[in-house]
Formats: C-alpha cells, sequence, structure tokens
C-alpha cells in the first residue's frame, strides 16, 4: 500500500505537482495517467526521494529513507535506459543486488523471467529500447519488491510486448503486490489498469476504478434514425437533450435510450434505431484532461486551413501566423 | 555502509575502464622507471633517481595521479552520464553513506595501485642498481608523500565530477588548472609589475601538492623565486583545496533533485 500525502514540488514559479494525495492499493494495477508534461514522472520521484518537495509518501506505513534495503521492497524504473552501457546487463544487476543484499544468482532469475537471458553477458549500448524496458523491469523485481513502481514501462515494446507486460503485471497483482504504472498512452492503460490516478498540470483529476473514470467524464449518447427525425428532434429539444444530427439519424445525449423508445412510442414515431453509444476511456481522458494539456497544439481554423492550401506564388498576401 | 561499499565494489570492478586506466598507469611509469633506471645505471643511485625510478617519474609527469582521479571521475560522473543514478539511490538512498562508501572504494584502489606500482617500479630499479638502496630521508618522506599525493587526486576527480554531475568539465579542470591556469599565475608573477603575485604561489593547489614528492628545496631554475611551506604543509594546501570541492559537491549533492 502506498499513501500520498500533499505531494508539492515547484520549479521557479512553476508548480510541477499540486498537492496531489491519493492511496495504491495491493491486489490491482493502478494505472498513473496524465498528458506530457503533466508530472508524473515528477511525482515518481518525490515519492521516492529523488526529487525534493514537500508533501510525504509512506510504503506500508513507513517513509522510503527509512526502510533498510529499499530495493527489496520497493522496485522501480524511472528512465528506460539508465545503466552504463558497456556494463552488462548481469553485472548492473549484480551491482545492484551487492548494494541491497541480494544473492548474486537473483540477477540471472530475473534475467530469465524478462526474457533477456541470451543477451545477459552482452553490452547493453546495444539494446533497443524494448529490450532496455526489459531490463529495466529485471532491474525493478530484482529484489522480489511488494511495491513496483513503473514510469512509462511499455514505451518502446511492441504489441506483443505490451501483452507480455500486461500479464505480467497482472499477475504480479493477483499476488498481493502493489503496482503503480505510469503512461500517456490510454490504450496501455486500458489494458493494465484496474484502478486509476489521473492528473493534469500537477493537479489530481480523478483516483479510483476506471468504469468510474469513463462514467464520470463522458456522458453517454444515444443514436437514433427515424423518418421523421426534424419533429422528433424539436420534441427532444424540449425534454431537455441535445441532439447532433449524423448522416442519416442523431446522436442525443442528455436522454436515455429507454426514455427516447418511450416518447418515440407515445408520439407515435417510427424508430428505425436506437442504440447506446458505450463511452471509451480515450474519449474520457479527453474530456478530462482537455483543459489541463500542457502543450496544446492549436487547433486549426478555417483561415489557416485557407492559408495552408493557397498554392505558393499564387500573388496573395501573406498574413500574420496566429498566435 | 557495507552494503554500499559492497556495490562500489562491484560498480568499479565491472567497468572496464578500471582497467584499462589502472593497467595504462601502471605501464607507463613502468616505462619511466625503466629508463630513468637504465640511463643511469652507471651512476651510484641518488635518491632523487631512485624517488623518479619508484615513482615513475611522478613529480614531473603525474600519470598514476592523473589516472586515478579520471577513475575518481567515472565513480561519481557515470552515475549522471548515463543515469546510473536513479537507480544507485533506489537502492541505497542515504546520499552521504553512498558518497562516503565511492571515496573509501577509489581511497582504496588507488593504494592498492601505487602499491603495486612501486613494487614492480622497485623490481624494474633492481636490474640495474648494484645494490639495494637506501630508503632514508628524502625517500621516507617521499615514499609516503607519493600514496598521500595519488589519494588525493583521486577524491579530487571524484569531488569534482559529483559538483559539476558530469565526466567532461570535471577532466577539463582537472587537466586544465595545473597545466595552464597555475603556469600562467606563475608567470605573471614574474612580470616585475605583478610580482606581487609570488606570495600567492604557494598556494597554488597543483604545485603545493606536488611538493609531496620533492627529494630537494624548491630551486626556482629561472622561474619565479619563492618558498614553498615544507612538504606536508604544502600537501595539506592541496588537501584544503580537495577538501573545498569536495564540501560543496557534498552539499549541493543532498540538497539538489538527482
Amino acid at each position: 500500500m502506498i499513501t500520498t500525502k500533499a505531494l508539492h514540488k515547484r520549479y521557479g514559479d512553476k508548480v510541477a505537482v499540486d498537492d496531489l494525495t491519493f492511496n495504491v492499493r495491493p491486489g490491482v494495477v493502478t494505472g498513473f495517467l496524465g498528458p506530457n508534461g503533466a508530472g508524473k514522472s515528477t511525482t515518481m520521484r518525490l515519492m521516492l526521494d529523488l526529487d525534493h518537495g514537500s508533501g510525504e509518501t509512506l510504503f506500508d506505513g513507513r517513509r522510503f529513507d527509512s526502510i533498510r534495503h529499499p530495493m527489496r521492497e520497493i522496485g522501480a524504473v524511472l528512465e528506460a535506459k539508465s545503466f552504463h552501457p558497456t556494463r552488462t546487463a548481469r553485472n548492473h544487476l549484480r551491482m545492484l543486488a551487492a548494494g541491497s543484499a541480494i544473492p548474486m544468482s537473483r540477477a540471472d532469475e530475473v534475467l530469465e523471467f524478462v526474457g533477456l537471458s541470451d543477451v545477459k553477458n552482452k553490452k547493453p549500448k546495444g539494446f533497443s529500447l524494448g529490450m532496455a524496458q526489459r531490463l529495466g523491469l529485471a532491474q525493478a523485481l530484482l529484489g522480489d519488491p511488494s511495491t513496483l513502481i513503473l514510469d512509462e514501462p511499455a514505451n518502446g515494446l511492441d504489441p506483443h510486448g505490451i501483452h507480455w507486460l500486461r500479464d505480467v503485471l497482472k499477475s504480479l497483482a493477483a499476488q498481493g503486490r502493489t503496482i503503480f504504472v505510469s503512461s500517456h498512452l490510454l490504450s496501455e492503460m486500458s489494458l493494465m489498469a484496474d484502478e486509476l490516478v489521473v492528473i493534469g498540470r500537477g493537479k489530481m483529476i480523478y483516483n479510483g476504478d476506471v468504469d468510474g473514470f469513463v462514467r464520470e467524464f463522458t456522458q453517454s449518447t444515444v443514436l437514433i434514425r427515424t423518418p421523421a427525425l426534424d419533429k422528433f428532434a424539436e420534441t427532444l429539444r424540449g425534454m431537455g437533450g441535445e441532439v447532433t444530427p449524423v448522416d442519416d439519424g442523431a446522436m442525443v445525449s442528455g436522454l436515455d435510450a429507454a426514455v427516447i423508445g418511450e416518447q418515440a412510442h407515445r408520439d407515435g414515431v417510427i424508430l428505425h434505431e436506437l442504440a447506446t453509444q458505450t463511452a471509451s476511456l480515450e474519449a474520457a481522458f479527453i474530456s478530462a484532461t482537455g483543459a489541463s494539456e500542457e502543450y496544446v497544439a492549436h487547433t486549426i481554423t478555417d483561415e489557416e486551413r485557407a492559408m495552408l492550401s493557397e498554392q505558393p506564388g499564387a500573388g496573395s498576401t501573406t498574413t500574420g501566423g496566429a498566435a | 555502509m557495507t552494503d554500499a561499499l559492497r556495490f562500489e565494489w562491484v560498480r568499479i570492478r565491472t567497468l572496464r575502464s578500471t582497467y584499462w586506466l589502472i593497467g595504462l598507469g601502471l605501464l607507463i611509469t613502468a616505462g619511466v622507471a625503466f629508463i630513468i633506471a637504465f640511463a643511469t645505471r652507471n651512476d651510484d643511485p641518488s635518491p632523487g633517481n631512485v624517488a623518479s625510478v619508484l615513482t615513475g617519474g611522478a613529480e614531473f609527469a603525474t600519470f598514476i595521479p592523473i589516472f586515478m582521479a579520471i577513475i575518481g571521475v567515472f565513480a561519481t560522473g557515470h552515475e549522471y552520464r548515463h543515469g546510473t543514478i536513479q537507480p544507485t539511490l533506489t537502492a541505497i538512498p542515504q546520499r552521504s553513506r553512498l558518497l562516503m562508501a565511492k571515496i573509501l572504494m577509489v581511497s582504496f584502489t588507488a593504494i592498492v595501485v601505487v602499491a603495486v606500482s612501486l613494487l614492480i617500479n622497485f623490481v624494474i630499479g633492481m636490474i640495474f642498481w648494484s645494490e639495494v638502496p637506501s630508503f632514508e630521508a628524502p625517500l621516507n618522506e617521499v615514499i609516503p608523500g607519493y600514496f598521500v599525493l595519488v589519494v588525493l587526486y583521486t577524491i579530487l576527480g571524484l569531488a569534482l565530477a559529483q559538483l559539476f554531475r558530469g565526466v567532461p568539465s570535471a577532466l577539463v579542470v582537472l587537466l586544465i588548472v595545473p597545466l595552464l591556469v597555475e603556469g600562467l599565475i606563475g608567470g605573471l608573477s614574474m612580470v616585475p609589475a605583478l610580482d606581487w603575485l609570488q606570495p600567492v604561489l604557494k598556494f597554488l593547489p597543483f604545485s603545493a601538492g606536488a611538493r609531496l614528492l620533492a627529494t630537494q628545496p624548491y630551486d626556482p631554475q629561472g622561474g619565479p623565486e619563492f618558498d614553498y611551506f615544507d612538504r606536508w604543509a604544502s600537501g595539506g594546501v592541496f588537501a584544503v583545496f580537495i577538501a573545498i570541492i569536495l564540501a560543496a559537491a557534498w552539499v549541493l549533492f543532498k540538497k539538489r533533485d538527482a
């Protein structure tokens, strides 16, 4: 169990982590989600005492620096390639094992587990990002810790590797371990995580289970198809629904499918289709973090689009770029 | 502390550059020892010659001190250059303990290397010397002075790389300051209008440190005229210089984000 209390970190006058308080429970995979630059890595560094800020993180009630052999209780990987390029994978792990009173033979065990046995005596400077991530996971598992903190562990893994990682993390969680994994990619998190901590610009946006996140940040919509769309749309708007016409029907939000169906029956409106569209984690994420993105590529305006499509040298006057 | 020392022991052993630097240092100083011993084979070995053979000419070409200083630079600089400071600190979060272990381990390595080098060079000397030379003054002070000098250089390298959190700037300071900065100040003090610089010269750290190997009083030989402190006080000047850098590095290491 990880408990953080009011984690706070500022660089100059920019607040990177803004009073984050959350719990990470054992037995499930907790995803740590946020757009790039949201403060995920800084939060993890604060938790591990690598960065100095305010607030407190407790691992089963103890501070990180009060644990005698932290690697045996908390396995952490924050950067994919944090090893010396000419020290072999095996020696890298043996070095860390020596500092944590872990038997040297454990290095071979974890390398076998992550599938790097064949290259354990090779210099890791030639490792691909995927191999480096596997070495990172081996490093985290070296002390057989009850808590894992991994920053973007799926970054650089191929789809096969991501599935493997998901299975590994799920089975480690099932053994009762506490797993805290960050990502800026929803597709990964929707595969791996049971619980979510979502932040944007250093602030807490959501802390709870994945389904709750979707419920909270998306309105479910209902697709309707009817020959009498215009008239029925008026009726639905009158009931407080929001109706957006699509190809040959309309998306209705703010009203349940049941309510729409009953109203259609009362009005004698023929419905060809009445279907609830389930909201995705993706949609929830965009709606939750849309306002908090750190580096937003602004949407192209019609004016700019027109400018971009103009033929070069067509004699048009150039206007100043929109900020 | 034992855990941190074990960690450092494996770290230094599993780095190829450790072997390269030590091997090269031993080889070059042995070569220098051979040249001096061979060239003076017909003379009675003077204390100066014996010291030059044993230290491999360290009083005019600081090979082993510099190579061991580079091992010191790598002890802390590599952690930042390759980002290993993160796994290192998650294994050993007590930063002072980690830094202390690094200092002890590189110092221990330096002592072993100096001992081995002295032994090799002694054997080379004995090929040409007719009898075992006398180890009376000044050799009874030069040999311990050599150990102290190399250990100080090693700690200096470690402290500089920790201060700059990287390898290149530490190497630049290590190589440029003794060569250019101290030479420049010495040269400027020769300009009559700048002769007020001369009292400062005995405080130039690297030059003062070199006095640990002195076999005779400082002779200007046309250079600036001044007097160094005695051997151990001059060594002390060098040690204080290193202590200041180490203290700054230590405080910042504790205070800064890793």
